[in-house]
């Protein structure tokens, strides 16, 4: 079986400091991998060993109703890891193998786990509907772990990790790019507003630090844009930190280490400017991992951590919205509604911007994924992620005509617009909740 | 032979039951959880908690969002086997005179917990063989179940069916006879089992099951309150003054680098 993603060589993998462990190893490393996760992590030992195997979960996955292939069905997909740790790690699985569905270790362990446990967008829909909550994000999280710990893990992520160890961003953006990047945004302000909003980077003496996702310096300027409107207009003594310029955490989506070292760099970077508080731009699983991880990876922690979301909505009322003539709806990134309590916050900043507010269906804690969910933006992955995004696809047709798509999340935003023009809906603007901010305020020249 | 069964058997039925249950929860309590998987919307109060947990493990809210069909099979499958349960013991223990208790005559009281039982054990057996097909019938359930899966609910038939059995034919099963062989149990004074060939298989087919219980899937009955405790959990609040988890657990985990200090 080969996977459907590039996949790191070894001097790659080498180079993050996660080197690949020779075959002949393999196995032993694995399984030492497996051990350590089944003894650190409550959740993926009950999870293991609690499945009942009743199904009720295959009609909720996206992954599963999109590509139609038995491993994506949550169960099916957490077997894999099932199978094994029942062979190695259960009395029953070592004394009655199959009869209690435990398999051995094989030469295609790997190769399947790499295709399936990155077709798996860690949305946590499937905890929902499970009559004891097995959540298949955690047994997925721990599987991609376990791979990258013993050097297997794809290019992608890789990748990623390279630019985060570079320049603190997983764009890769350097310091004097950053800088300017702030200015032409803080010039295109000036030019519609006529007044001087700054987007500060590393300015001492802040009380706020603002981590944005990289790309909202790139790709999704609006994001920034509103976001920086908004702190300008409340008069925040905010800044941005050169060395996180990044909300999204990579590492939860392929090495929980990974994951902890970015946790602490937002610790550092927090201390280091003795911010009393640190609000996370729009990044879906960046969102999670600030808000449930900190704490265990981090802890304790001084200041208050809020999302820009949650931030906007307590002072929605002083703000000078004027509603924009839109027909708008919301797709619910999925670590914001089931894994970050971020649900009704963008529903009322929406209301106060837009003069008409559709919901998709379903919607909230039980919205369907992008498909993109938990890092799966590979090019070489584009017809698997159509797939993934088909629901996706399915529920915002049924809208009929709308005039915006909000997607608060940078995975979001870089997978729909791929999604919604394999599907055929064309012409459909996108982007952000804040940028709905940024353009409903009235400020300056625009007033 | 009818001496282990009826005077040895039981004891050691009930001891693995029970130090089998406590080993697998114990195994599950010791790891730590070093990150909240709270899944939202958080419950914000412990009533509202309560809510959650009693919609989720006395409603199945999860099946019934997801498949009605399914929702009613377990449904009725569990809250049956509950009544039957709850049944035996308290049946037993009056010989069917507990609505007694609510002002019935010892005739009424018997006819009545005649009925309840004969409805409870056809509702239990119906929902049996209902989810065995479906597990034959739905392609994606067929293939992943594992002998295992098709062993419990057959072991749990065999266990009705013998039950049933007693119930539905016009075999005379003498219930005192039974409550004074189960007093004797209870009270660890064994007396001979009552010499009755489909009481003594139904008995046995008991304390099969419990021996097998703890180590299937059936230990559901208890991880599916553990996991769901989990899902429950406060999400964190910062600033925050002390680690939140370091006190007793964050020393335990085995999957950091270097080690396990922060």
């Amino acid at each position: 079986m080969k996977p459907p993603m590039h996949v790191a060589k070894d001097s790659e993998v080498a180079l993050i400091g996660y080197p690949r462990i020779p075959e002949q190893d393999q196995q032993a490393a694995f399984l030492k991998k497996l051990d350590d996760l089944r003894v650190s992590m409550r959740s993926l030992m009950v999870m293991l060993e609690n499945c009942t195997k009743c199904g009720n979960c295959a009609k909720q996955c996206h992954s599963y109703l999109g590509t139609e292939d038995y491993n994506n069905f949550p169960a099916a997909r957490a077997e894999l890891m099932r199978r094994i740790y029942k062979r190695y790690f259960t009395w029953t699985g070592r004394t009655f193998g199959r009869f209690f569905g435990a398999e051995d270790f094989d030469a295609d362990t790997i190769s399947k786990w790499l295709t399936y446990f990155y077709q798996c967008n860690e949305c946590r829909r499937c905890a929902k509907f499970c009559p004891f909550g097995i959540d298949t994000a955690e047994v997925t999280i721990a599987a991609r772990h376990i791979l990258s710990e013993i050097g297997i893990m794809p290019k992608f992520m890789q990748g990623i990790a390279v630019n985060m160890n570079k320049t603190g961003n997983n764009m890769g953006i350097p310091k004097p790019a950053i800088i300017d990047c702030a200015e032409f945004m803080e010039d295109e302000m000036r030019e519609e507003t006529g007044l001087a909003i700054k987007i500060p980077i590393d300015k001492p003496n802040s009380e706020v630090l603002y981590i944005p996702s990289s790309a909202d310096f790139f790709t999704n300027i609006d994001t920034m844009i509103g976001a920086a409107k908004l702190f300008h207009y409340l008069g925040v003594n905010w800044t941005i930190p050169s060395t996180v310029l990044e909300a999204a955490n990579f590492g939860l989506l392929f090495n929980v280490n990974v994951m902890r070292e970015q946790n602490q760099r937002l610790k550092a970077a927090a201390t280091a400017l003795g911010a009393k508080l640190v609000i996370q731009g729009e990044c879906g699983h960046g969102w999670r991992a600030a808000k449930m991880y900190t704490d265990g990876c981090s802890g304790p922690v001084s200041f208050e951590l809020v999302h820009i979301l949650d931030y906007c909505d307590k002072h929605l009322d002083k703000l000078p919205l004027k509603k924009l003539p839109l027909r708008a709806t919301l797709h619910d990134p999925c670590n914001y509604a089931r894994a970050g309590e971020i649900i009704e916050q963008p529903r009322r900043i929406m209301r106060a911007c837009v003069e008409e507010f559709v919901e998709m269906t379903p919607n909230r804690d039980e919205n369907y994924c992008c498909g993109g969910g938990s890092g799966i933006l590979m090019d070489e992955m584009m017809e698997i992620r159509m797939k993934l995004g088909k629901k996706k696809a399915e529920q915002v047709k049924a809208l009929g005509r709308i005039d915006y798509l909000a997607m608060p999340c940078s995975i979001c935003k870089a997978q729909i617009p791929a999604v919604m023009k394999h599907y055929g809906v064309l012409d459909l603007p996108m982007g952000g909740v804040m940028d709905l901010v940024g353009k409903a305020m009235l400020l300056g020249d625009t007033k | 032979m009818l001496y282990f069964v009826g005077q040895v058997f039981p004891y050691i039925a009930a001891g693995v039951f029970l130090a089998g249950m406590a080993w697998r929860v114990w195994t599950w309590l010791r790891v730590p959880t070093p990150f909240p998987l709270t899944l939202s919307p958080a419950s914000r109060t412990l009533t509202e908690r309560a809510i959650t947990f009693g919609k989720e493990l006395a409603l199945f809210r999860g099946l019934w969002a997801g498949d009605r069909g399914l929702w009613l099979a377990a449904w009725l499958m569990h809250v049956s086997l509950a009544m039957v349960i709850g049944g035996h013991i308290v049946g037993i223990a009056t010989l069917g005179n507990e609505f007694t208790a609510i002002g019935l005559t010892s005739e009424h009281s018997q006819a009545l917990s005649g009925v309840m039982a004969t409805v409870s054990g056809l509702i239990l057996l119906v929902a049996l063989l209902v989810l065995l097909y479906r597990r034959t019938a739905i392609p994606e359930v067929k293939r992943l179940s594992d002998p295992a899966d098709y062993f419990d609910l057959l072991l749990i038939l065999s266990v009705v069916v013998s039950g049933m059995h007693m119930r539905l034919t016009s075999i005379e099963v003498d219930i005192a006879a039974i409550r004074t062989y189960m007093a004797g149990i209870m009270s660890f004074q064994p007396i001979p089992i009552p010499n009755e060939g489909i009481f003594i298989s139904h008995f046995f087919l008991v304390n099969l099951l419990l021996i097998y219980f703890p180590f299937s899937k059936l230990v559901h009955l208890a991880g599916s309150i553990v996991n769901r405790a989990m899902l429950i959990a406060p999400p964190p609040v910062y600033p925050s003054a002390t680690n939140m988890r370091s006190n007793s657990i964050q020393s335990n985990v085995q999957m950091w680098r270097g080690g396990n200090q922060q």
